[in-house]
């Protein structure tokens, strides 16, 4: 490696956490710190400004999503990984407004949380407005206003089903990524069944006909055969 | 309850009757003078009004002790569900624990049985998933949608026999077209398609490979019904009420691989669109068991 290896701050107060996944992430070429809760993981970001944090939502002292807060109200757009459960009623939409960059429902792969790390390290050297913190989220002619929970097309209105409008925005916040089916099942139904994929190209389907996207040539949603999606269409952030 | 209000109008009815008798034979009618000094009134009036105060309150008292007594007895109930589930999940645990303790007793001296591991630590995922998704079913808001029920069956049958369970089994699904299609339904897709794939794994699962599952739907007034039905061996008949309890596993599920969860959150996913799921089962003759689902064509907007 050229550069020296990126710096990651893994916060959990769970030590057996914490340690196992230091060490996996540690081998996978990052110079991994840990916290045990939000206070200490606050006192670490000011000090040895790590470039992405791994953060557990239910902690002492200061729960992730203070912390979350926190950083965002001070204008730090350091990427950071909500480990939260989507599922739960209400939380995706919590964890999207609070800003985070990603996030996974645990327990998780491990090798899932490293493929998360490297997508969002990736993602914010390009940008420069954070499409994380991003309320509206332009793409040639289709706007996604997540504020108001509206997509449109040429400025008209696109009728949705709110899952479809969910898929849409985590598409849209992470463009030119491939996305496996199961990950989109995760992060946006919160759950996983073996016939889930299924609801998963249903939805595509859906956004497709909405977008007046080919399969053959699309301009938005890409279908990588036997892999999943990947949102190729160029993005731009606004806050 | 009705025929004792009914009782009430007794008294007016035979007054009535009694009136019209009298003046059917009489005429004129007879005149009865009734003299009494205002002390003794005063006194029976006082007693017709206590007697209906009195009957009112011990009406009411009996009322609420008989209402009470159902409110104890379902909280026992629930108590008594809660240990039962308790219970339960403390065996499903359990299993999978053990398995790993004996497993990391190896692991030094052999290596081999970190497969193990994985696999029980898969089995601990699957009933945490199972248990999560139980709990979302109770909060989450449905969406809905309009539904074509045939290609979602259809879409589900297909991802039941891409999957390993399957293996050789004869799978088919019937759904009317003539003289017309089913109508659509308006159901949260999503939920619906893990409701019927859970009931279709299910059959797969506890039948052999020569047996046959099948899956039929029909038009039923204002509702839709979706039968799975299979040659499996049948439930035994005292387990029949349980099988749609929270991590129940009955006499056939030994051995099987499953959350114990899958038919709870069917149940759950059912009724929250007002639905109804039930089963029927056959030990020997002609056996088999068959899952109904009966769904509404325009769902009630319920919790």
């Amino acid at each position: 490696m050229t550069s020296p290896a990126p710096k990651i701050l893994l916060v959990d107060d769970e030590p057996s956490i914490t340690e196992n996944l230091s060490a996996f992430l540690s081998r996978a070429g990052y110079a991994v710190e840990t916290a045990s809760d939000g206070r200490k993981a606050l006192e670490t970001i000011e000090k040895n400004a790590p470039e992405l944090v791994v953060l557990d939502v239910l902690m002492p002292e200061m729960d992730g999503r203070a912390v979350l807060r926190t950083l965002r109200s001070k204008g730090n757009h350091l990427p950071v990984i909500l480990l939260t459960q989507v599922g739960e009623a209400g939380e995706r939409a919590m964890a999207l407004e609070e800003g985070a960059d990603d996030y996974l429902n645990k327990p998780f792969d491990p090798r899932e949380l490293l493929a998360r790390v490297r997508a969002v390290l990736r993602r914010a050297q390009g940008s420069k407005v954070p499409l994380s913190s991003a309320w509206k989220i332009t793409s040639a002619a289709l706007v996604l206003d997540r504020r108001a929970r509206r997509a449109t097309l040429q400025g008209k209105v696109l009728a949705l089903t709110p899952k479809a409008l969910a898929l849409l925005e985590y598409l849209m916040t992470h463009p030119d990524e491939l996305i496996t089916r199961e990950r989109l099942l995760d992060a946006v139904w919160g759950w996983d069944y073996p016939a889930g994929t299924r609801a998963v190209d249903t939805r595509i389907a859906e956004l497709r006909r909405a977008l007046g996207d080919e399969a053959e040539e699309p301009q938005f949603i890409e279908t990588v055969t036997g892999e999943g999606y990947r949102y190729r269409a160029p993005v731009e952030g606004e806050q | 309850m009705r025929l004792r209000a009914a009782l009430g109008f007794l008294p007016l009815l035979l007054g009535a009757a009694a009136l019209l008798l009298l003046r059917r034979s009489f005429d004129p009618v007879p005149i009865l003078q009734v003299r009494i000094d205002m002390g003794l009134l005063a006194l029976f009036t006082g007693i017709a009004l206590s007697a209906v105060w009195l009957s009112i309150y011990f009406a009411r008292r009996a009322n609420r002790m008989q209402r009470d007594f159902g409110i104890a007895r379902e909280r026992l109930k629930q108590a008594e569900a809660q240990r039962r589930f308790l219970r339960r999940l403390d065996h499903e645990l359990k299993n999978p624990l053990t398995g790993i303790r004996a497993a990391l007793a190896n692991l030094e001296s052999n290596p081999a049985v970190l497969p193990d591991i994985q696999h029980q630590v898969d089995r601990l995922t699957r009933l945490t998933a199972g248990l999560r998704k139980l709990a979302d079913l109770e909060e989450i808001p449905l969406e809905y949608e309009k539904v074509d029920l045939g290609q979602l069956l259809q879409e589900t049958v297909d991802a039941v026999k891409a999957h390993p369970s399957g293996n050789g089994r004869n799978l088919r699904l019937v759904v009317p077209s003539v003289p017309w299609p089913l109508p659509e339904i308006t159901a949260d897709r999503d939920l619906l398609s893990l409701a019927f794939f859970n009931l279709i794994e299910n059959a797969m699962k506890y039948t052999a490979a020569e047996d046959t599952v099948e899956v039929r739907a029909i038009e039923q007034a204002r509702h839709v019904q979706v039968e799975i039905a299979d040659t499996g061996p049948g439930i035994p008949a005292d387990e029949l009420p349980r099988v749609f309890e929270e991590l129940y596993r009955g006499s056939n599920a030994r051995g099987r691989e499953g959350s114990g969860l899958g038919l709870a959150l069917v149940r759950r996913i059912v009724e929250r669109h007002t639905g109804m799921v039930t089963v029927r089962s056959r030990r020997d003759g002609a056996r088999g068991t068959v899952f109904a689902v009966t769904l509404p064509v325009t769902a009630l907007v319920a919790k």
